[in-house]
């Protein structure tokens, strides 16, 4: 599994003298600034769940499975059936599958979370790379949510808000046992922070 | 351990009565749809059959919800379990509560129910921001606002500020104020539009029964005493509204102080009252200096952006203009247009240097700064905008690193805060810089995830307590 990671991840593009960090898993995941002397984002510690992968990967069928077989049926039913336009949407159709089987591996391999004394950091984006981070002294709400494909599979995403209207956390993905007890924690150590009025 | 509860299962009864705002419309709807042919007893057995079966539908959604909510308040925090399908269990604790807002309309308010809100005094007004208990006994709810925000009291307990007097009550001759609105000139005809089509369901059409042709013809015969007489209908109907808009939603108004906190209450059918904390109360640290012209670019103090920027923005247009150009071709080949429109795909083609130098003015705006209080940042072409936030109003960051932007050593930082749009961006900066910029804006908050590359790294970086690597490690 190791070697198809390092082999697939597009973080290994070729772009410059780059200096990448490879961490544990051989997915090389540092963040921005990593071709240069200065200071890296280094990865946050924690993976999210294996089981992730399935129940994205349902997730997103459920979605695009409906659209695609529409828009099969709309050429099917509605057009007199050019060869161009079947192609067109033939190729938009195997486009939606193939993303919703290949998005959640890549956002398994790419998505990661952690907790310290201080603050909530977290990594997200496949196409786009995110780093988020919160301070413990400004967070408000816990939550913790649980769809019913996440059920299923004993999953659960946890949620952090802070006072800024752009400034939600989200910890996808969690074994659900540890994301209440992530919550708990995470309540704990907020009252344990005094907050400021904000 | 403190005991989950339930919210008050007299819900049902409101949900009931509530519901026959559903009946109403499907029952007129019913007996307009119905084959006329059908025999009385079978048309009212259909009619009674569905309204029964709304009513059971809407009993049994709310049985499911109150099953399956219940909240519980801990010493230090409250907590709400809810969700029939999505479940959710939300935790705010104690000393993040900024406001208490109880809610009764009329049928909850007869039934002795309350809504409560609770905020946190996030800027979105999202549900998602509220814990929402809907609803509670009206002594639950009066008890818990009293507990919630009794701990801000206390710190102010030393000298109770005249609880006696409030500082503002309803001064009824504020009702004059109330019909100056627009609705007071559109009210009438808004009303007539609005009830179209509920009385067009109900079979009465008033354009196919000549009320609207009857009306015409008075207008076109006899204008002098009909059109002002119809303007005069008009302005009464909107002038009624917007008073009794005003009184229902202003009646009983009262703001008072008590220790520590500001209790605004009003309605005189929905009764609402908001509890907010004294000391929460504050402007945001946000100031935005003046727009400037495009003269303006060297700004002192700000830094500019790395030549990446430009080329991004430069790069972009020119990927754009050609795509625009070759679908305004290809749409003028497939449909073989005529000349003007053939020549379609040149627009963008001319506007090209136009185009470039807004992209090449948007990238020389780019500038940022941190000052001893402020993180300065400035963006825009032609008309630049420059934000200064308070360091201190910073409750966290994201970094963000597109496809393209991750090949031209760029990201865009961004500061979320309470104030303003909730976040603001330091946008295309050179991720060394940026990151640095980020470091030392706010000390401590992002520093502990970083680390330099070189000899000095320890392969997993940081030495910091994180009580989950252990068990549940990478």
């Amino acid at each position: 599994m190791d070697l198809r990671m390092k082999r697939r991840d597009p973080g290994g593009h070729q772009a410059g003298p780059m200096r990448t960090v490879t961490d544990a898993d051989g997915a090389r995941l540092d963040g921005p600034g990593a071709r240069g002397a200065g200071a890296v984002l280094r990865p946050p510690r924690n993976r999210v769940d294996r089981r992730a992968v399935p129940v994205w990967t349902i997730e997103l069928l459920l979605l695009t499975v409906p659209v695609a077989a529409g828009a099969v049926a709309a050429y099917w039913i509605f057009t007199s059936r050019p060869v161009w336009l079947g192609v067109l949407t033939g190729g938009f159709a195997v486009l939606l599958l193939g993303l919703a089987v290949h998005t959640p591996r890549a956002h398994h391999r790419l998505n990661r979370w952690e907790v310290t004394g201080e603050a909530v950091y977290t990594r997200t984006g496949w196409f786009t790379h995110v780093w988020r981070v919160a301070p413990m002294s400004r967070i408000q709400t816990v939550d913790t949510e649980r769809g019913p494909v996440k059920r299923l599979f004993g999953l659960a995403d946890v949620t952090v808000t802070t006072a800024s209207a752009a400034g939600a956390i989200k910890i996808e993905a969690l074994d659900h046992e540890l994301a209440a007890e992530l919550a708990e924690r995470l309540t704990a150590m907020t009252q344990a922070t005094p907050g400021d009025a904000t | 351990m403190i005991a989950w509860r339930p919210l008050h299962r007299r819900s049902l009864a409101a949900s009931a009565a509530m519901s026959t705002a559903i009946v109403v419309p499907v029952v007129a709807v019913l007996i307009r749809v119905l084959p006329r042919d059908w025999t009385a007893p079978v048309r009212a057995g259909v009619i009674a059959g569905a309204a029964v079966l709304v009513v059971a539908g809407v009993l049994v959604f709310d049985l499911l919800r109150l099953r399956t909510t219940a909240w519980r308040l801990t010493g230090e925090r409250l907590e709400l379990r809810s969700g029939i399908v999505f479940r959710e269990h939300r935790s705010v604790p104690r000393d993040r509560i900024r406001s208490v807002d109880l809610t009764a309309d009329p049928v909850r308010r007869a039934l002795g129910l309350t809504v409560v809100k609770i905020g946190t005094g996030e800027h979105t007004s999202g549900e998602r921001t509220m814990l929402t208990l809907d609803p509670l006994s009206r002594r639950d709810a009066e008890e818990l606002r009293g507990v919630l925000l009794w701990q801000a009291g206390q710190e102010h307990g030393g000298d109770d500020p005249s609880r006696d007097a409030p500082l503002a009550v309803l001064d009824w001759s504020w009702l004059r104020l109330a019909p100056l609105t627009v609705w007071t000139v559109a009210g009438g005809a808004l009303i007539a539009g609005i009830a179209y089509k509920p009385l067009d369901a109900l079979g009465v059409d008033l354009v196919e029964s000549g009320a609207a042709a009857q009306l015409w013809e008075g207008v076109t015969t006899r204008p002098w005493p009909v059109i002002p007489l119809l303007l005069a209908v008009n302005v009464l109907v909107g002038l009624t509204g917007a008073v009794v808009t005003f009184a229902t939603a202003w009646g009983r108004y009262r703001l008072e102080r008590e220790p520590g906190r500001l209790r605004l209450s009003r309605g005189l059918l929905t009764a609402r009252s908001l509890t907010l904390e004294e000391r929460r109360l504050r402007g945001p640290g946000l100031g935005s200096h003046g727009r400037s012209g495009p003269g303006s670019h060297g700004h002192r103090g700000l830094r500019p952006h790395p030549g990446a920027a430009m080329t991004r923005r430069l790069r972009a247009t020119v990927v754009s203009t050609a795509f625009l150009a070759a679908v305004a071709a290809a749409a003028a080949r497939s449909w073989s247009l005529p000349p003007p429109w053939s020549w379609s795909w040149a627009v963008p083609v001319l506007a090209l240097p136009v185009t470039l130098w807004l992209a090449a003015d948007a990238a020389r705006g780019l500038g940022h700064a941190l000052g001893e209080r402020h993180l300065v940042t400035r963006a825009g072409a032609i008309v630049r905008r420059t934000v200064a936030l308070d360091r201190g109003g910073v409750v966290g960051w994201t970094v963000s690193e597109s496809y393209f932007q991750r090949r031209l050593g760029l990201i865009t930082v961004s500061a979320t805060t309470a104030a303003g749009d909730g976040h603001y961006d330091v946008l295309d900066v050179g991720a060394e810089e940026g990151l640095d910029l980020a470091a030392r804006a706010v000390p401590g908050l992002l520093g502990p995830f970083l680390r330099t590359p070189g000899p000095l790294r320890d392969g997993l970086g940081g030495e910091l307590l994180d009580p989950f690597s252990e068990r549940h490690g990478v």
